[in-house]
């Protein structure tokens, strides 16, 4: 049936935006075509396949085809039509039983709807409107860190960001709130003081490590220190080179460390700088003290040694014995290489680290006067930068006017101006917002290109979730972008930061994201499999009743019954788990979340088939996700391509560990969310939600005769309620395929102590399977073009920050015919996201 | 009549039209922070602030645990508020409230998403995943409006919910409605912050004590610098845009313009509190030590009177966590739904009483606070504890499980279990309204008048 159209806002369905569409100027193509081709062409085909349940008095889902008056009415039911489209290809409608539509009928069918409801129009087609997007958490770390050099984590200092349509960078969504602005404000402070030196010029320091000497015997501790003893002979020499001639302090970090007891041994330590004495003393016990060994002297270029050595003074014979129970005494000096710092003379300091990131002249103009113009110059680049376009001649005075407030204050230098004035940067709309414009010359009536720094933006927060690079805003700012759009696209998509579309985009799709952090209990989990649930319960609460035991005896400061109870919690675990923690560990989720982002991103750098997240032969895995699959032969920690047995139910993102374990309940899997999930993000045909007044469905009721049910059997109930069946028929067989993964994707022959029952089940559509590697095979051939609708749309939407509109109809099935004939390439789709018109057009204003 | 409901009602209408019009700014719907402030506002008869709290716990409660034996002064608790025994004399529990704008109605499934939505806005938010969503301001926010210009920070937000799940909420509505209490606009969320150093920052400076005065005015005076140019910036941008463009950074504008009056505001303050505690690390991995940590971030405002107006969500309506510390391994969600089977309902009995011990470990914190009347800071608060979901099983919003804690400086009287006769829970907020003494509102949400307290 068509959903009741009182579900038409469900997530994933286009309808809500309907509205919108109906409003734009452009939408409505002339009126009498549409109304004489649909007496002409399309109302004999509803006559024939559809008005049995939807016409001549028959509403079913409360629907007919003939109850708006007049045709030019019903053309314009936006919502219907798009259930219609989507119902048919789908082959949800007809049903089933019911002969299918005739491909040259529903051709016609789907033609009229495109250009006589929608109104679609080839030569000018309506590409939408996006909300203007603030960055999301994400965007704003990744484009400050691009912009400013630093990892600023917005992560865990901004509130999280809201979704919709399955994303968080969705524009309508994205709001600001008081505590949001304030954050950013801070944050702008907290970025620039962390990012933007304050001076120019830095004295010069340069670091031979301990471990660069020669004559050293062992590795160097934690700290990079070589650690000698004052009974042995050390000998250390280095060879550096000094090409600027001045003065130098040629500084060693050295510690002493003694044991906690007294140490007799002594030594004398000498630093040597080209064969001269530069610092000599005589080293004792201390239990720790950093030795003040530094020379200044001059050099002029050529190279030089520096020589460190330890000359004992006392044999090892003067070594205290060792009393029994405790360990032997030693002093030691740590040598921590050496610090060559110079030259000091101030003219030869060298710039700041970052200092060119912000500033293009090596020192601020002496003369004070020049400042301002020099600011100016300094903040229109970073401001360009930061606003992704040009910034105008007014902003920059604005901002030069900050810094020149700042420098009335006294002892204010030009780059602290300067920073103040980038902390306001940092603070605008046109930072935190993507603000887009359109090309202009655009024929009247039609809609308008973005401009090339939108176009830019687009493509780089698309693909990078970033602000775009110097490359693309140099093919911006010349106006050369859209004429070398391949070859940029393939550019981006070649750069490692195009991970990000791999974790923002897979990652909310497919929602790896949440496998780090789902609730699931892998002790009630196991015991569930195992039917040992109800003593598994016992134990946990005898596991609380001794964890609370010891709780009161510590409170009562018994040791003894403290170190009882200890002991008897320690032999229960022993009893229970053989000493092992059974746990969906952090370890084996972050390789799960791996496995599904990895192979999204194999797909995308190889240029592989969309239909291999469906159905592949291969995976990624490491030693304890290869375990935990049950593939022998995995060694190590690291992730790397596994080609999978050949009878081995894995291989596609559905029977990734994080699939199967982000669609359950923390103590079970959910066949329900398992099924949606595919209808949802797989075959993009989403149930509506349940409708008013009924309950949510009863997984784990009992009977009326009081016997527990089984979730099948719990399910098997529902269906049978005509109200629960026409969505649970579509979700639970997709959904009880999986069955045989528990809520941790671990596989399972049997649940409660049982045999999993048969998996075998049929789609709304028809087609039957008798088990998961069946029901895959059935997603990449017959509803092959489902997935790639489904794909498109999720990606379009992600790509847009909006949601789908029926206006997005023709550009989502041009890509879908491309990925027909270029053998669902994964990056068709990227590409054909890039040049639709969605993406490169902004809808004309009125 | 207040102007407020006229404005929303007029934006509303606006926005069916789908025309591209002007949109009134929210300026309208704005404190009126330059107004003098009338007598006794937010004060209590004794001349100390007056508080208001609003704190939600999630998917309802276990009734027979929940509600008292008893009636009126002489009742007894149960279960689930039995830990609220040592400040019985300072609560009553208030049955027979409700929210008829959670009910389905036309909208289908997504009770959780609209008890959540509608425990302080008391309207039923508009059903969507995503573009326009629309709710309506929160009485907390309403109060601020009015009391906002009397304290350092108009209102406090707070939440103990820390995680999000990808993808969409409740039943095809946003998740801004599941995870938002307080509603500045039908269409501006606040949301609550989760990390308690980051509000202790927020309220107090950052640094170690006796740093902490310094650095806030410096970073004050720092945003001061900054504010003209962004907000420049803003209005030069906002000539350019139209329709939700405008909209978004009319948000924004508004947002600027708060934190403008916000350092103006402080210094007329003067020093900023510094209170003699250690700022909280970060968010303890431990529920308990968080929800508390959370208690007492708020308690602290209160006592500095940094604020009078709060919120705290303990966790979303429809939370799925597990309480491993109470050794129940199911989600809370799906226990909820406990088909009246006895295993499940014990559990769900455990998670509510956890939730109510918490709140009183709060109150008899507030209870200790001596206030500067002599009385506590309790004695001169009003807080709710409650749920916009009566009874999770079967997802009803009438009989809400709601406690009313504090004496309000004295016109309240607390002590009691008050069976009503079924009235809108909007009904009590505008009686606390009237304690606050801001001027009279008639109506707020689906409010039908005022509830005795």
């Amino acid at each position: 049936m068509i959903p009741p159209r009182r579900h038409s806002h469900s997530p994933g369905s286009w309808l809500a935006a309907c509205a919108l569409a109906l409003a734009a100027p452009f939408a409505a193509a002339a009126p009498a075509d549409t109304t004489a081709l649909f007496e002409k062409e399309v109302r004999p085909i509803l006559e024939e396949h559809c008005f049995d349940c939807h016409g001549d008095g028959e509403k079913k889902g409360q629907v007919a085809f003939d109850a708006f008056g007049s045709t030019a009415e019903l053309a314009k039911q936006t919502d219907l039509w798009m259930s219609v489209l989507t119902n048919v290809r789908a082959g949800l409608m007809p049903p089933a039983k019911e002969p299918r539509l005739p491909a040259a009928a529903q051709h016609v069918l789907e033609k009229w709807i495109k250009t006589g409801a929608f109104g679609f129009d080839p030569a000018n087609p309506d590409p939408g409107r996006v909300t203007l997007r603030r960055l999301n958490r994400v965007e704003y770390r990744n484009t400050v860190r691009d912009l400013m050099g630093v990892d600023f984590r917005a992560d865990a200092e901004f509130p999280a960001d809201d979704a919709g349509y399955g994303f968080d960078n969705i524009g309508d969504v994205l709001s600001t709130s008081p505590l949001l602005l304030e954050k950013y404000m801070q944050a702008a402070d907290t970025i620039v003081a962390q990012a933007v030196p304050l001076v120019s010029r830095a004295l010069p320091e340069h670091t031979i490590a301990a471990d660069d000497f020669a004559g050293k015997h062992g590795a160097p501790n934690r700290d990079g220190a070589l650690v000698l003893s004052l009974y042995e002979n050390a000998d250390l020499t280095h060879r550096f080179h000094i090409a600027q001639a001045g003065t130098y302090r040629v500084a060693v970090p050295a510690t002493i460390f003694g044991s906690f007891d007294f140490d007799p041994g002594r030594a004398t330590v000498t630093v040597r700088i080209d064969g001269k004495e530069a610092w000599k003393q005589e080293l004792k016990w201390k239990d720790r003290e950093a030795l003040a060994i530094a020379s200044e002297q001059k050099f002029e270029p050529g190279d030089y040694d520096v020589r460190f050595t330890v000359e004992p003074l006392t044999g090892l014979d003067k070594k205290p014995a060792i009393r029994p129970g405790e360990s032997a005494t030693h002093v030691n000096v740590d040598f921590g290489g050496v610090k060559l710092r110079g030259p000091l003379e101030r003219e030869h300091w060298t710039m700041t680290p970052g200092y060119d990131r912000f500033f293009t002249r090596p020192d601020p103009p002496a003369d004070r006067a020049a400042w301002p113009g020099y600011a100016a110059e300094v903040l229109r680049r970073f401001a360009t930068r930061a606003f992704r376009r040009p910034v105008d001649d007014v902003a920059v005075e604005k901002l030069t006017a900050i810094a020149a407030r700042a420098w009335e204050a006294k002892g204010t230098g030009f780059e602290q101006g300067v920073a103040r004035a980038m902390t306001a940067v940092l603070a605008s709309p046109r930072f935190l917002f993507r603000v887009e414009e359109t090309q202009p010359g655009a024929a009247p009536g039609t809609h308008p290109f973005i401009d090339e720094y939108a176009l830019a933006s687009r493509l780089s927060y698309f693909l990078w979730s970033t602000m775009p690079d110097e490359e693309l805003t140099a093919h911006a700012a010349r106006g050369e972008l859209r004429a070398n759009l391949a070859a940029q696209v393939r550019r981006l998509l070649a750069d490692p930061r195009a991970e990000q579309l791999v974790s923002n985009f897979a990652g909310q799709w497919l929602q790896t994201r949440d496998v780090e952090s789902v609730s699931i209990d892998a002790r009630v989990v196991q015991a569930r499999d195992a039917g040992t649930e109800a003593e598994g319960k016992q134990r946990r609460e005898q596991f609380h009743q001794i964890n609370e035991d010891i709780d009161v005896a510590t409170r009562a400061g018994d040791e003894t019954r403290v170190a009882e109870l200890k002991k008897e919690l320690n032999e229960m675990r022993l009893k229970f788990f053989g000493g092992k923690r059974v746990e969906f560990s952090a370890e084996l989720r972050t390789a799960m979340r791996g496995e599904a982002e990895m192979f999204f991103s194999h797909l995308l750098r190889e240029d592989r088939s969309a239909l291999e997240l469906l159905d592949a032969d291969y995976t990624f895995l490491n030693e304890p996700l290869a375990q935990h699959y049950g593939i022998p032969g995995v060694q190590g920690r690291e992730m790397r391509l596994v080609k999978l047995p050949p009878d081995s139910p894995r291989g596609g993102v559905l029977t990734m560990g994080s699939t199967l374990a982000v669609t359950s309940n923390p103590t079970r899997t959910s066949p329900v969310k398992r099924g949606l999930f595919i209808l949802d993000n797989i075959l993009g045909t989403p149930t509506p939600p349940p409708p008013p007044d009924v309950a949510a469905l009863d997984e784990s009721g009992k009977d009326a005769a009081g016997h527990e049910l089984s979730f099948r059997e719990a399910l098997a109930q529902h269906r049978e309620k005509p109200l629960c069946a026409s969505c649970h028929n579509r979700m639970d067989p997709l959904g009880l395929a999986f069955e045989n993964f528990n809520a941790m994707g671990l596989w399972r022959e049997q649940e409660r102590g049982q045999p999993i029952p048969s998996v075998a089940g049929q789609l709304i559509s028809g087609e039957r399977f008798d088990g998961v590697r069946a029901l895959k095979h059935i997603l990449v051939t017959e509803r092959r073009d489902d997935f790639y609708r489904c794909l498109t749309t999720k990606m379009l939407t992600y790509a847009l920050g909006r949601g789908p509109e029926p206006c997005d109809v023709p550009a989502i099935d041009a890509i879908v015919e491309r990925l027909q004939r270029e053998n669902g390439r994964l990056t068709a789709i990227v590409i054909g996201i890039i040049e639709s018109a969605p993406f490169q057009k902004r809808r004309a204003e009125l | 009549m207040n102007s407020l409901p006229h404005s929303t009602t007029r934006r509303r209408f606006l926005r069916g039209l789908g025309a591209c019009l002007a949109l009134p700014s929210l300026e309208t719907l704005l404190p009126r922070a330059s107004a003098a402030a009338a007598p006794g506002l937010a004060t209590t008869a004794g001349g100390v602030p007056l508080r208001m709290a609003f704190v939600y716990f999630p998917n309802g409660a276990i009734h027979e645990h929940f509600w008292p034996s008893g009636q009126g002064a002489d009742f007894t608790f149960k279960r689930t508020l039995e830990p609220l025994e040592k400040v019985k004399a300072s609560v009553q529990v208030l049955s027979g409230l409700e929210h008829r704008n959670a009910e389905p109605g036309p909208d289908g499934a997504g009770d959780h998403a609209r008890a959540n939505g509608a425990f302080l806005t008391g309207v039923r938010v508009k059903k969507t995943a995503g573009a326009d969503i629309h709710a309506g301001v929160s009485i907390d926010q309403l109060a601020a409006q009015h009391i906002g210009q009397l304290t350092r920070f108009p209102s406090l937000e707070l939440s103990a919910d820390a995680v999000r799940k990808s993808g969409s909420c409740d039943s095809g509505y946003s998740c801004a409605y599941e995870y938002n209490l307080a509603w500045r606009s039908p269409t501006t969320p606040l949301a609550g912050e989760p990390n308690p150093r980051l509000v202790f920052e927020r309220l107090f400076g950052g640094g170690s004590h006796g740093e902490r005065a310094g650095n806030f005015a410096q970073r004050q005076q720092q945003q001061r610098s900054i504010l003209d140019f962004v907000i420049d910036d803003a209005r030069a941008l906002q000539r350019n845009l139209t329709h939700r463009d405008k909209d978004k950074l009319d948000e924004y504008l508004t947002n600027v313009r708060e934190i403008e009056q916000r350092i103006a505001r402080a210094e007329q303050f003067g020093t900023t509190p510094d209170p003699a505690a250690d700022t909280p690390a970060g968010i303890p991995a431990d529920y308990q030590a968080h929800i508390r940590l959370m208690y007492e971030m708020l308690a602290l405002a209160f006592e500095t009177d940094s604020t009078r107006v709060a919120t705290f969500l303990l966790a979303h309506d429809g939370s799925n966590r597990p309480f491993p510390e109470l050794t129940i391994a199911e989600g809370h969600h799906s226990l909820s739904h406990h088909r009246n089977d006895p295993a499940m309902i014990e559990k769900v009995a455990l998670i509510d009483q956890f939730y109510a011990a918490q709140f009183a470990w709060f109150l008899e914190k507030l209870a200790a606070a001596k206030d500067a009347d002599g009385t506590s800071v309790l004695h001169n608060s009003m807080i709710v504890y409650g749920c916009g979901n009566s009874d999770g099983n079967r997802h009803t919003h009438h009989n809400l499980p709601i406690v009313l804690a504090g004496n309000g400086g004295g016109t309240i009287t607390p002590g009691q279990f008050r069976t009503l006769a079924p009235a809108p829970m909007c009904n009590l907020f505008l009686t606390m309204l009237d304690q606050m003494r801001v001027p009279p509102v008639e109506r707020f949400g689906d409010s039908t008048g005022r509830l005795a307290v």
